[in-house]
């Protein structure tokens, strides 16, 4: 057994080595990754990077253009918005993250069933998946998050629903090229149950292109969360998101500038970033789909 | 490449000179997603009640622009008596006035089907008002008779141009039923034409008008919930008057803008906690002490802006008759407030859940609201539901606390009645809108709406004052204006100080100088 | 082609009935009796066990689908409970709208997106191609409202061009002033999506045999690209075109908020805030409908592009 496990490529240190080449040939992919670790350490750090405490309102101060105590300025509650910014990132990426990882999980392994076990199975789940792929997610999202109720795990659950079907359908196909492999059917000879052959011999190989589909939907998934926050569906106040911020903002827009541009720029910034990293990441896997959409 | 640049340049330039020629069309932009109900008897909230007012009269109307009893005139009915006890009323109704879209002329029967109608709680929001009432009867044609049970202070109110007092045409309301909302009938200046779900609703001259006809052609009245796109609209000169947001920065701004008239209107509408005193952990009095030592009205008056609003003096609004205006309400006091929640069992803090309404001028106050509480360690789970959704939930008992903002005909009585009472609350088969499940007043409150004697009247109200604050039913927070604004091309016709349907009339003399 | 369009048809049905029967489900495990709802608080047991009756909620479950099955096959999508319109009838009535607003807005990013796409293919890793590739990554960034309020605050405020109420209608002129701002807004973040596809769909095709054959025979390379090469290209470019269509009507529903503009996006939004069941219901019936009618649009597309493609 061992000697066939070694037969078998070792497709993440393969895929770590290319995405470094693909990386250095197209350098903006480092621009992303690295405003990518800015946010996420911003949002680790907000509660010592923020200057103030982010609901604490103070009404001699609403609706301040930036100044030097307030960088970005107040919003309608006197609540300074670059705080408000940095609190506001955590609530994003952790619903991003959170969504998009159970999607990653939940799709692959429904991909990788599908695809091994074919048939009636694979026909009937990949339809299923096809009719969720087409329908809007948006649309879906508000109406599982109006139906649920708008709080986070809510709002993560919804957002995770509407992101399964591309990554089932990129765990299925690798499968069933991977299913007639020799070094699996030695496996199976060998008497290894199909939960073990899919876990040991089957998932590092599809691994790469789910994160590379992760990074992607990474960047739609905070979008949506945005979407989401901006109709009023978003986590409750007094919490900061991004999303709630650019509704505020754009409520008192003919007040204050700097309070929809900011968040919308942040925003924009790290949805930018994140495309840019998964370009990247894309190319190493198949350098001649280079910026496929 | 640069072809396309070019065409698309172009495109853009020959659709910059738009010419607004709106002369006779008034375009009004409300604060709200979409229409109510557009039944005069039933419509509560602000916006339906504003449009509903240019539509319909009453037996007797306060002057437009005025709120005070001491403004009433005639309107359908051109002259009026009363028998010294004040129980017996006898209207004398001005003769061939029409109802709109043919529907005939308004008389005596239609008076006398209006307010039964008003005073019959399967078809009215406001059939308490009326529940003094005896008989209603049509003697002859143009002769309208109400006989009471006892005498009412400030009847007259009751049958002039708001809420119930409305009048509607029978033979409408007969034909359309439950329809009737979709195509309310009345006698006003202006007549229902067209409903468009979330959008507008298009009023257009009623030619035939017994004042006369409207000088102004038509009206739309749409819908745009957003402030900002409701402000941006208004700049761009797509709506000649606007609700305001309700706060001193938009005032500030909107009075700088050329050819503006910015008005802040009374009544003003009292914002007010009201707590559930059967749920936990309100239940215990101190929790409610609690909350009312945390509430900083003064920095709430700040932050709303002491031009557009004042800070309350009583459980009930100001300036009403019988308002208590130096009642005994709670100062702040945090030290306070922590000692009696410690005292309470909470020494850490304690959570209070509330529903409530997205729309953006109680939104913001409540946020203020639930950080002054954070301070004394009270916790306000805030769930923010649209509007209409706020209103059915509340009244379903979710909410142990609601931030309810509202404000009535100005007599004592009707706020501590619908607030109060306990036969107003909520549940009960003669619920209104006593939210906090207080009883604590009733015996005044009773006592005083038959009170044949004013002093004693007045005392009475008083007492029902104190004792309510005194169990905090209500914690009152601040009283807000109403705030609109429109091009001063537009002559309302009247001088605008307030309007008892929280909206500026439009009358047949409504109409643009330019 | 008549067995690959059966076979679609048939596919169609089975995703109607299974969206049908999942809104079924779905609004009756929410909590909240619909009949409670529509009454109010202060209707009577009476009342309600009435209503019950007539909306049929006292009848066993599964007679209960039945009804809403066929129900919704005859165009009977019950009333909305805040309006008490028919439902079919609201929907209907701003469909016109959402639908024009998509259309436009696709045209528009095939226009822009379809050529510079091409272009970008064809100059391959020069000065352009990397600022067609970075211009549509950045675009496809966009929070769809984001690009929608800065729009609005340029060309209806700063320039006073266009409505702040995107929602007039009557005349052509009314027309184009109210579709211009919410079809660019869409349209670009669009453009940008079929830029990215077009490009590397034609750098796929540019490598294939036949197109440097093509090219060594002499014919003339604007001729290779878009006669030749662009058709090819265009099979990939449609499939995401057609997926496409979906987050673009997703997408409207913001764009519809911020322009005030009439339509599926506004009418889902009142609904969803209101708790208006019925209209949910009819609301994600016809989304389906619509995604169902786009994937076989897109099928039947693929066969006219290019009558070689086998449909199977």
């Amino acid at each position: 057994m061992n000697t066939l496990v070694k037969a078998a490529p070792t497709p993440l240190a393969y895929f770590a080595s290319a995405t470094l080449k693909a990386f250095n040939t197209n350098k903006t992919s480092w621009i992303g990754l690295v405003v990518f670790l800015i946010v996420i350490v911003a949002a680790i750090f907000a509660p010592w990077l923020a200057p103030f405490d982010p609901n604490d309102q103070n009404i001699f101060e609403k609706l301040r253009a930036p100044t030097w105590e307030h960088w970005l300025g107040t919003d309608s509650f006197g609540r300074d918005t670059l705080s408000r910014l940095l609190y506001g990132a955590r609530i994003s990426l952790i619903i991003g993250i959170v969504s998009t990882f159970a999607a990653m999980l939940i799709g692959a392994v429904i991909g990788m069933l599908a695809g091994w076990h074919g048939g009636r199975v694979d026909t009937v789940t990949m339809q299923a998946m096809d009719v969720l792929l087409a329908f809007p997610s948006l649309i879906l999202g508000l109406i599982l998050v109006a139906m649920l109720g708008p709080s986070m795990v809510n709002i993560i659950i919804a957002i995770a629903l509407t992101s399964i079907p591309p990554f089932a359908r990129i765990a299925r196909a690798p499968t069933i090229a991977v299913k007639e492999r020799e070094f699996v059917e030695a496996g199976r000879a060998l008497g290894y149950s199909d939960t073990r052959i899919l876990a040991v011999h089957i998932l590092p190989n599809i691994f790469p292109e789910i994160l590379v589909m992760g990074s992607l939907w990474l960047a739609n998934a905070i979008r949506t969360e945005a979407s989401l926050a901006f109709v009023g569906l978003g986590v409750k106040p007094p919490t900061a998101t991004w999303g709630g911020m650019i509704r505020e903002g754009f409520e008192n827009i003919l007040d204050s500038y700097s309070l929809a541009l900011a968040p919308s720029v942040a925003i924009l910034v790290l949805i930018f970033a994140l495309n840019l990293l998964g370009d990247g990441l894309r190319d190493a896997i198949d350098p001649k789909l280079k910026g496929e959409t | 490449m640069k072809k396309v640049a070019l065409a698309i340049l172009s495109i853009a330039l020959v659709s910059a000179p738009l010419a607004y020629a709106q002369k006779k069309s008034l375009v009004v932009g409300m604060g709200s997603a979409d229409a109510g109900k557009l039944d005069p008897h039933i419509a509560s909230t602000t916006p339906d009640k504003g449009l509903l007012s240019w539509m319909f009269n009453g037996l007797v109307r306060i002057r437009p622009g005025k709120i005070s009893p001491e403004f009433i005139e005639p309107d359908l009915a051109e002259s009026w008596t009363s028998n010294p006890a004040g129980t017996e009323w006898t209207f004398k109704l001005r003769r061939g006035v029409q109802c709109h879209h043919g529907y005939g002329e308004f008389t005596a029967e239609d008076a006398v089907y209006s307010i039964k109608r008003a005073s019959n709680k399967a078809t009215s929001s406001y059939s308490n008002d009326f529940s003094a009432v005896d008989k209603v009867e049509a003697p002859d044609k143009y002769t309208v008779k109400i006989t009471l049970k006892n005498p009412v202070a400030g009847f007259l109110g009751y049958v002039a141009n708001v809420n119930g007092g409305n009048q509607i045409c029978k033979k409408a309301a007969e034909e359309m039923g439950e329809n009737f909302a979709k195509k309310p009938i009345g006698t006003g200046p202006f007549m229902f034409s067209e409903y468009q779900p979330q959008q507008f609703v298009k009023l257009v001259a009623n030619k035939q008008y017994f004042r006369g006809a409207p000088a102004l052609e038509d009206i739309t009245y749409r819908y745009i919930p957003a402030d900002s796109s409701r402000d941006l609209a208004f700049q761009s000169g797509e709506l000649d008057m606007i609700y305001g947001k309700q706060d001193q920065t938009w005032v500030d701004r909107t009075a700088k803008l050329p050819g503006v008239k910015v008005a802040a209107i009374e009544p003003a509408e009292l914002s007010e906690l009201y707590l559930n005193i059967t749920v936990k952990p309100l239940d215990d009095i101190r929790v409610r002490q609690a909350i009312a030592y945390a509430i900083d009205r003064k920095a709430i008056v700040a932050f709303k802006g002491a031009g557009t609003s004042r800070e309350a003096v009583s459980v009930i609004p100001s300036g009403y008759l019988g308002t208590d205006q130096k009642a005994p309400l709670f100062p702040y006091d945090l030290a306070k407030s922590k000692a009696l929640l410690a005292e309470a069992g909470y020494p850490n803090g304690v959570t209070i859940k509330t529903i409530h309404t997205t729309l953006t001028g109680m939104q913001t106050l409540i946020e203020a609201v639930q950080a002054q509480l954070k301070k004394a360690g009270i916790n306000l789970d805030i769930e923010l539901v649209e509007h209409a959704t706020f209103h059915a939930q509340i009244r379903k008992d979710l909410s142990p606390l609601v931030h309810y903002q509202a404000g009535r005909f100005p007599v004592a009585d009707v706020y501590l009645t619908q607030f109060f009472d306990s036969n107003s609350i909520i549940g009960k088969p003669t619920a209104v809108t006593n939210f906090s499940h207080c009883n604590v007043a009733d015996d005044e409150i009773r006592a005083a709406r038959v009170s044949t004697d004013p002093a004693k009247q007045l005392a009475l109200w008083k007492t029902a004052q104190e004792k309510i604050a005194k169990a905090v039913c209500g914690v009152p927070i601040y009283e807000q204006l109403q705030l609109w604004a429109w091009k001063d091309s537009l002559d309302l016709g009247y001088e605008l100080s307030g309007s008892l349907n929280l909206s500026p009339p439009i009358t047949e003399k409504t109409h643009f100088t330019k | 082609m008549t067995a690959f369009l059966v076979r679609r048809l048939a596919f169609a049905c089975v995703t109607l009935f299974a969206v049908l029967t999942l809104v079924f489900v779905l609004v009756r495990i929410v909590p909240g009796d619909p009949a409670q709802l529509i009454l109010g608080d202060q209707a009577s047991r009476e009342a309600i066990v009435a209503l019950q009756h007539r909306l049929g909620l006292d009848l066993p479950l599964a007679q209960q689908y039945t009804v809403f099955l066929t129900g919704a096959l005859r165009g009977d999508w019950g009333v909305s409970m805040v309006s008490g319109q028919p439902v079919i009838g609201e929907v209907l009535r701003v469909l016109p709208w959402t639908i024009e607003l998509t259309l436009v807005s696709l045209v528009l990013g095939i226009l822009l997106g379809v050529p510079a796409g091409v272009y970008a293919a064809i100059h391959r890793n020069r000065l352009i191609d990397y600022a067609v590739r970075i211009s549509s990554l950045f675009g496809l960034s966009f929070p769809p409202f984001v690009a929608a309020i800065i729009l609005l605050l340029l060309f209806a405020i700063a320039l006073p061009w266009f409505p702040v109420i995107s929602a007039r209608s009557g005349s052509l002129m009314a027309w184009y002033q109210s579709i211009t701002l919410p079809a660019v807004s869409l349209g670009l973040i669009s453009a940008a999506y079929v830029t990215r596809v077009t490009r590397s769909a034609m750098l796929e095709v540019l490598s294939e045999d036949y197109v440097r054959t093509a090219r060594a025979k002499g014919v003339p390379w604007n001729a290779v690209i878009w006669r030749h090469a662009l058709r090819n290209a265009l099979i990939p470019i449609i499939t995401v075109v057609g997926l496409y269509l979906g987050i673009l009507i997703g997408n409207s529903v913001l764009t519809e908020i911020v322009f005030s503009r009439p339509g599926l996006g506004k009418l889902l939004i009142g609904a969803l805030n209101q708790r208006d069941y019925p209209m949910l219901q009819g609301m994600m019936v016809i989304y389906t409908l619509i995604v169902v009618l786009v994937n076989l649009l897109t099928d039947l597309a693929y066969g006219f592009v290019d009558p070689r493609v086998k449909l199977k």
